[in-house]
């Protein structure tokens, strides 16, 4: 047939039609329904610049959490950001202590197998104190039972003592 | 926004669908364009060489590894050398799209426009690097690595829900019970299913309060609306006046934070969609809509989540904060209620192929108004208007739509 000629071919199949076109000709893609599939591999790196809150990663391994806070309005954005999008203005780098409380937290008992994580996989939502927004990160080291999580709860942000695969694992969140 | 004086009015002329399913093996984003294209056209009684400008509507260039691939679509229809444009906004594209007609007709840049959007959604990719794709419309350097998938968040927003309210998980299982359901008598939809709340609460938990079945699925499909004035349609489109006219009358957009941490509070907080509620009310003031729950005899909402859907009732202003759940428990949502939404099945029930979601809304709210749908899913016309709501990110992107049937 010659299909070997095809270094990358993974099949020629007829396919099923999910529906019947609505035609005036009866069905117009009878003559259309073999199908070719190929394998087409594709290999990505990117050399990813995280911008300017850059510091922010840098400073966890330092063991540090810290922020923008803006010379105008005053806002302490958890999640850094070089200007401040409620005034404008350009922000200032603040330390927080790194604790604060339990806003919201979901439990997923599946994650996409690209995480790497543990399950249960609880997401965590926190009012860091000294921070006008929240803080999004995962919550570990709960104990035997996520029973135990409470809206609420105080809570603190922990470093990695290992080596991470992506500078934001330098942190989590655990019950303080 | 200043209301536009309506010397210029924006119709729909008509619409097409091509099957939403799981895996569509028989061909590719171009081939269910085309074939929803066919439709649109044969539903509208127009004619491609007529129609003067095309919007793309689609969400990801990775699915398909393809760029530009609206210019594809485009040629492979026969457009060329007309015009085209390309929105995206999430799993909200197919509704800025339909925005993007009226904007386009109404500055006097055409006068007819078609529509076009697909998605293929990842099963020619394994699932967790679908998945990953998906994560990508997440914020990459602050969400993916603690987060990398949306039910987590959408869980989030209805635990807020649920302990501020008082909403309970089954209240938003009724919503999935509902779509599946009006999807039975929507021969174009993925997952038509006759289910009952303890099949939903009994499904798999996947992201506590969502278990398996709250949640909707990815598609393959396309769907197509073809727009045009009153004086084009007149002269181009052999239906006009032969089928109910129905007009674009209202368009609105919203958005929010990206990120829901950076959200403010009390509203929306980490529970409600912000630039749902922005766009609503820009709509509705186009359209001269007071009270949307007694205004509309349709409306396609954006349910990702069965329980999105529930929020959306109060961000649309369908209810007041907090009442979404008693409302959906009583039926007021279903069909024969006071507001049917999600008669197509919607996102859980029709699917969602992104690019196509929010357009194939716009298809059902025409065949309702025109009365061409199911006898079993068509509702009671009244005020003669339907509504669409259709979002990306966690409602980061939000675009409604309203339309009104004139005879």
């Amino acid at each position: 047939m010659g299909l070997e000629l095809v270094s990358n071919l993974m099949e020629v199949f007829t396919a099923e039609d999910p529906m019947a076109f609505q035609h005036p000709d009866g069905d117009p893609w009878a003559d259309f329904r073999e199908i070719m599939r190929i394998e087409w591999k594709m290999d990505f790196t990117y050399k990813h610049v995280l911008g300017k809150y850059s510091k922010f990663f840098i400073e966890l391994t330092n063991k540090k959490f810290v922020t923008t806070e803006c010379p105008g309005c005053g806002k302490v954005w958890a999640i850094p950001r070089p200007l401040c999008a409620d005034c404008l203005t350009i922000t200032k780098w603040k330390e927080l202590p790194g604790t604060g409380t339990l806003e919201s937290y979901s439990i997923s008992n599946f994650v996409p197998s690209f995480m790497k994580v543990d399950i249960p996989y609880v997401l965590a939502m926190v009012k860091l104190d000294g921070a006008d927004t929240l803080f999004t990160h995962q919550l570990r080291n709960y104990g035997d039972s996520t029973d135990t999580i409470k809206t609420g709860m105080p809570v603190k942000v922990a470093y990695a003592t290992e080596p991470v695969g992506h500078p934001m694992l330098l942190m989590h969140f655990e019950p303080a | 926004m200043e209301i536009l004086e309506k010397k210029r009015r924006v119709y729909v002329l008509g619409g097409g669908i091509s099957k939403f399913a799981a895996e569509r093996t028989d061909g590719n984003m171009r081939d269910w364009i085309n074939e929803s294209v066919l439709e649109g056209l044969e539903d509208s009684g127009t004619k491609i060489a007529d129609i003067e400008h095309s919007t793309t509507s689609y969400f990801s260039d990775h699915f398909d590894k393809q760029l530009k691939a609206g210019a594809i679509f485009h040629d492979n229809i026969g457009m060329c050398p007309k015009p085209n444009v390309r929105v995206e906004g999430g799993g909200g594209t197919g509704g800025l799209a339909i925005r993007n007609a009226y904007a386009y007709i109404m500055s006097g840049l055409c006068d007819s426009m078609i529509v076009f959007g697909s998605e293929n959604m990842g099963r020619q990719v394994p699932s967790d690097v679908a998945q990953q794709f998906i994560a990508l419309a997440s914020d990459t350097d602050w969400e993916v690595q603690v987060a990398g998938f949306y039910i987590a968040y959408y869980a989030i927003m209805m635990v807020t829900h649920m302990e501020r309210y008082g909403t309970t998980e089954e209240q938003f299982a009724t919503i999935s019970v509902k779509n599946h359901r009006n999807a039975m008598y929507n021969p174009k939809a993925h997952y038509p299913m006759e289910i009952s709340v303890d099949d939903v609460m009994n499904s798999k938990m996947i992201t506590y309060p969502y278990k398996l079945l709250d949640n909707c699925l990815l598609s393959d499909g396309a769907a197509c609306l073809v727009f045009s004035t009153e004086d084009w349609a007149k002269k181009h489109s052999a239906s006009w006046g032969k089928k109910p006219t129905i007009e674009l009358t209202g368009t609105g957009c919203g958005t929010d934070f990206m990120r829901m941490a950076d959200r403010p509070f009390p509203y929306p907080g980490i529970t409600h969609f912000r630039g749902k509620r922005t766009g609503a009310e820009m709509a509705y003031k186009m359209a001269g809509v007071k009270n949307p729950r007694e205004d509309f005899d349709c409306f396609e909402v954006h349910d990702a989540y069965s329980g999105v859907e529930l929020v959306s009732y109060e961000d649309l202003g369908f209810c007041k904060e907090g009442e979404g759940g008693k409302l959906a428990e009583k039926g007021v949502f279903d069909l024969g209620g006071d507001l049917p939404t999600n008669t197509s099945g919607g996102l859980i029930g029709f699917g969602h192929p992104v690019g196509a979601t929010g357009v194939g809304q716009g298809v059902e709210v025409l065949r309702q108004l025109r009365q061409e749908a199911h006898p079993k899913r068509q509702v009671e016309l009244n005020s003669k208007r339907g509504g669409m709501d259709s979002h990306g990110g966690t409602g980061t992107f939000c675009a409604i739509n309203v339309f009104e049937r004139r005879d």
